[in-house]
């Protein structure tokens, strides 16, 4: 293994520099509705194979693809199965499920690609928020709650200080990290030290910060007396705002701002903490056997700090970026979903913080699309919305099937009475 | 037992044949199992009984081959169909719910409705005229989580009995057992053959096979390698059937140096278990550097506790653990593996290993902190890899790479992974628990070599054990722990298993003496 001829190993730098040079500028374009950019992310996946191949060997590679399509074959197929039922539902009351689904797809991946990509922004955040907390073993309910406490960091700081952007922006995020991993302090003292679960404690925070939204709002400009939002803060200066893709993209959509890619390097960032760190290593430890990991040493109390602690500052992140990028200020009630709707993308990518970057995409132009189709065909939105509640639902009822062993093999002895259904019949026609 | 021709056996296989992708896990098999015979299938992990007694019970179809159920065949799509045909299979992993009372479990899937409602009552009285029956006596009110899993493992029974089965598959019945309950499930299982019920065990015990069955098939690599009456055999052959090999189970154990100064030593130490029941009561032993302690009992008289108290996980509520000549007591388990503790518990797949983790992370469990593994804070994959490779031909572990998932190996590699891990940070003192517990008598083995191998390297081991036999196999001297305290010690040369086996039920008996 070690003894790799010297070729093999060249062209392996050439494929990994390939790979980045392709992905990162192919990303951005995409991203900003240049949709040629999709030749250079195909040229990087081609450069990516090629360069697992020479790692692996064919075969090793092979298996490794296949299990990779096993993995992801169920949420395909739930996501297909969602669509179909949506359809069938869109029949039963009178909508043509044909062009209400092209209007979907071209609403949501061309025409409303740079909103879909807006709405994924938060969502990426906060689903790897929610994920990492999982891999953790522990389940954050409340990234809601850090969601708004970032909200309102961002546009606390934001309106206070007068800086350049180049240190106010950075200064914003680790602020408002700071704050939600604070936030997410109490919650995971209590758990530590009383045992109170955290679904619980991180809920009735996320409950408890909402209510302070319209307090914060009315001590930073909200005031119904002498102000036109009375459900808003004042504007945060402009040298706070994140950059667009249009400053360098002159025809990407005039809102885009970089946040998507800042959250796709966080996921990137939390896929290397939990596979390459010894931090990660154990997080993943405690989540999947917390008492083996505490018979080898393992500090429980520690990790579920510190998977609780990443968790809170992520969800926080979301809101900062949603204020720095999209508001501007804080609103009242607004993007209040974002840290529900986390749960849904972690669960959907399995926690796997790559995947969540996709997830969220597609929950994004769901959004949107779902919009451009209610405005287009008449179909009401709501039908988008039972499209996610039954991809949501079939991956868990799967997930469930998983966990109970034994109903998963009923189900595919099942399958199998269905592929010997023939014989089945020529007995009947027998008898 | 019955030679009747005319009567076709309630159970036959002929020619079955399982096979997963290109890996034949059954090949060929038939066998067949009389009305009120109790048959054993016996085999190493790995060599198929499960997946035959899965082909049984509807949960596999069959590559190829046929099963007869009372001359009939059948094809069993679900286990349900296997149930309404009258299999009744105990698992041994227990199918029950914790929070449900013995009635609940039992009727559980296929309780009396009547217009939506539950007939309770009449459910329990089939519930106790069932357990007075067959002499299965258990609460039919108690909640499952009260009992002991030896009373668990009699509600599994009676569940599958509540469903009229005619034909009883144990899987391992006796691997979580205590002695007495293994006895008392044997002449349960007695008495339902007397009464018509065809039973087959599975299992990798020469010495349950002996004592219980009048028949017994032998599997090795998925295939049957003989089938002998047991009247007619010892259990020198079947081993030998098993293994393909002679196995000499009586390791050579190798004469202790008297040791001038423990290494380990515990100071009539008390602590409360769950309930706040004393668990361990003013308890003192001492082990020596290259010396083997074995600690003798009956399941459940402070074993768990005496683990968690050693190793860290509990602290001592009087008296003072002191090792290397220093209180140690109030040290982390963390420091104390630092300083040299190793430990192998009992429960190698819930506290031994984090089963979805590959075989390289889980040896590398523990030593995810600093060097080699680990270099400022950054887990160092090439190093993962090596130290993996180089334990796996150190320690024999088999069946997959480095990167495979350890749920995937055989019970024997999962614990081989974990003395791996262990022994290979060089401890002073090991803490053993049931090492041997549920492996096939090769794994055995080579688990006793290890521990006599570290012994000789000067290690102290604690070794608890609730079978005797492993105990006198191993052990120097031996100490018997009954109700939290020490009932009897002495070096092994100079007792036997009938004065330990008494200390173990008996407790103390100098106790006016003392």
């Amino acid at each position: 293994m070690s003894t790799r001829s010297v070729p093999v190993s060249a062209y392996r730098i050439v494929a990994g520099i390939l790979t980045f040079v392709l992905a990162v500028p192919g990303t951005i374009l995409y991203l900003a509705s240049y949709f040629w950019g999709a030749w250079l992310l195909a040229g990087a996946c081609a450069a990516y194979l090629a360069d697992r191949v020479l790692e692996l060997g064919r075969p090793a590679f092979f298996s490794l693809v296949r299990s990779a399509l096993r993995r992801s074959a169920m949420p395909a197929i739930g996501i297909v199965a969602a669509l179909l039922l949506g359809a069938a539902i869109m029949l039963a009351t009178g909508y043509n499920p044909l062009s209400s689904y092209k209007a979907l797809f071209y609403g949501g991946l061309v025409r409303g690609w740079s909103v879909s990509v807006l709405n994924a922004t938060p969502l990426l955040f906060t689903g790897l928020a929610v994920a990492f907390a999982f891999q953790g073993g522990f389940f954050n309910i409340g990234a809601q709650g850090q969601y708004f406490i970032g909200v309102m960091t961002a546009t606390w700081i934001g309106l206070a200080l007068k800086l350049p952007g180049i240190v106010e922006i950075p200064l914003i995020f680790v602020a408002a990290a700071f704050v939600g991993a604070a936030t997410n302090a109490i919650p995971a003292i209590l758990k530590v030290k009383t045992g109170a679960h955290e679904v619980v404690t991180t809920m009735m925070f996320a409950y408890a910060i909402s209510t302070l939204s319209p307090v914060f709002i009315r001590a930073f400009g909200g005031d119904p007396s002498h102000s036109m939002h009375p459900y808003a803060s004042d504007t945060l200066p402009e040298a706070a705002w994140l950059p667009t893709f249009k400053s360098f993209l002159p025809e990407a959509n005039y809102r885009l701002h970089i946040g998507i890619i800042l959250a796709i390097a966080c996921a990137v960032l939390v896929r290397f903490i939990l596979r390459s760190t010894s931090l990660g290593f154990k997080v993943r430890a405690v989540g999947n056997n917390p008492m083996a990991a505490k018979t080898q040493g393992i500090s429980i109390p520690r990790i579920t700090a510190a998977s609780l602690l990443i968790s809170g500052a992520l969800a926080a992140a979301a809101g900062a970026t949603q204020v720095l990028g999209l508001d501007h200020r804080m609103y009242q009630d607004l993007g209040a979903g974002y840290g529900w709707n986390g749960i849904s993308i972690a669960l959907l990518a399995r926690n796997n913080p790559i995947a969540i970057i996709f997830t969220s995409l597609l929950w994004g132009l769901l959004d949107s699309g779902g919009r451009y189709m209610a405005m287009t065909t008449r179909t009401p939105n709501s039908i988008i919305e039972i499209v996610k509640s039954i991809i949501l639902f079939l991956l868990l009822a799967e997930m469930l099937y998983q966990r109970i062993g034994l109903s998963l093999r009923a189900a595919f002895s099942r399958l199998r009475r269905g592929s010997d259904a023939r014989t089945g019949i020529e007995k009947e026609i027998g008898s | 037992m019955k030679v009747s021709g005319a009567v076709p056996p309630v159970l036959e296989t002929r020619g079955v044949t399982k096979r997963f992708g290109r890996i034949v896990a059954n090949h060929d098999i038939s066998i067949r199992l009389e009305k009120g015979e109790i048959i054993a299938l016996l085999g190493e992990n790995g060599a198929g009984k499960s997946t035959l007694m899965n082909v049984l019970f509807g949960l596999y179809r069959p590559s190829s081959g046929s099963i007869l159920i009372d001359g009939e065949e059948v094809s069993f799509a679900s286990p349900r169909e296997a149930i309404a045909k009258g299999l009744g299979m105990v698992h041994q992993h227990f199918m029950l719910v914790p929070t449900l009372t013995v009635t609940q479990n039992i009727i559980l899937g296929d309780e009396p409705v009547i217009l939506g409602h539950v007939l309770y009552r009449a459910a329990r009285r089939r519930v106790v005229e069932l357990s007075e029956r067959y002499g299965l006596h258990v609460d039919p009110d108690a909640r499952l989580e009260d009992l002991s899993v030896g009373l668990q493992q009699r509600v599994e029974i009676l569940k599958a009995l509540y469903r009229e089965a005619r034909v009883l598959i144990l899987d391992e019945p006796t691997a979580v057992l205590t002695p007495l309950e293994v006895e008392e499930l044997f002449s349960v299982l007695r008495r339902l053959a007397e009464g018509g019920t065809s039973i087959i065990i599975i299992t990798h015990k020469l010495e349950e096979v002996m004592s219980l069955s009048s028949r017994v098939y032998v599997l090795r690599r998925g295939e049957l390698v003989g089938e002998r009456r047991t009247s007619e055999t010892d259990a020198a052959e079947l081993a030998n059937f098993m293994v393909g090999r002679d196995v000499v189970l009586s390791v050579e154990r190798g004469e202790a140096v008297a040791a001038p100064e423990p290494i380990l030593r515990l100071e009539a130490v008390s602590v409360r278990g769950a309930r706040g029941i004393p668990a361990l009561r003013g308890l003192s032993l001492g082990v020596g550097p290259g010396e083997i302690l074995g600690i003798a009992g009956v399941e459940g008289n402070g074993q768990a506790e005496l683990c968690d108290l050693v190793v860290g996980l509990a602290r001592p509520d009087s008296g003072r653990i002191v090792f290397h000549g220093r209180d140690i007591s109030a040290l982390s388990l963390k420091r104390r593996m630092e300083a040299g503790i190793g430990y192998v518990p009992q429960d190698r797949r819930g506290s031994g290993l984090v089963l979805p983790f590959s075989v390289e992370e889980n040896l590398a469990l523990g030593s995810c902190e600093g060097p080699p593994l680990c270099r400022r804070g950054f887990l160092d994959f090439r190093a993962l890899r090596e130290n993996a490779l180089r334990l796996m031909e150190d320690y024999d572990i088999r069946g997959a790479g480095p990167e495979v998932s350890v749920s995937t190996l055989s019970g024997g590699n999962q614990q081989k992974v974990i003395l791996a891990r262990e022994f290979s940070r060089k401890p002073d003192f090991l803490l053993v628990a049931q090492p041997t517990r549920g492996l096939d008598v090769g794994a055995i083995e080579y688990v006793y070599r290890r521990i006599l191998q570290l012994k000789a390297g000067g290690t102290a081991i604690l070794l608890i054990s609730m079978e005797l036999e492993e105990i006198f196999a191993l052990s120097d001297r031996i100490a018997v722990l009954h109700g939290g305290e020490l009932a009897f010690e002495a070096p092994t040369s100079r007792t036997n298993e009938i004065e330990v086996g008494e200390h173990m039920i008996r407790g103390r008996t100098d106790r006016r003496a003392s």
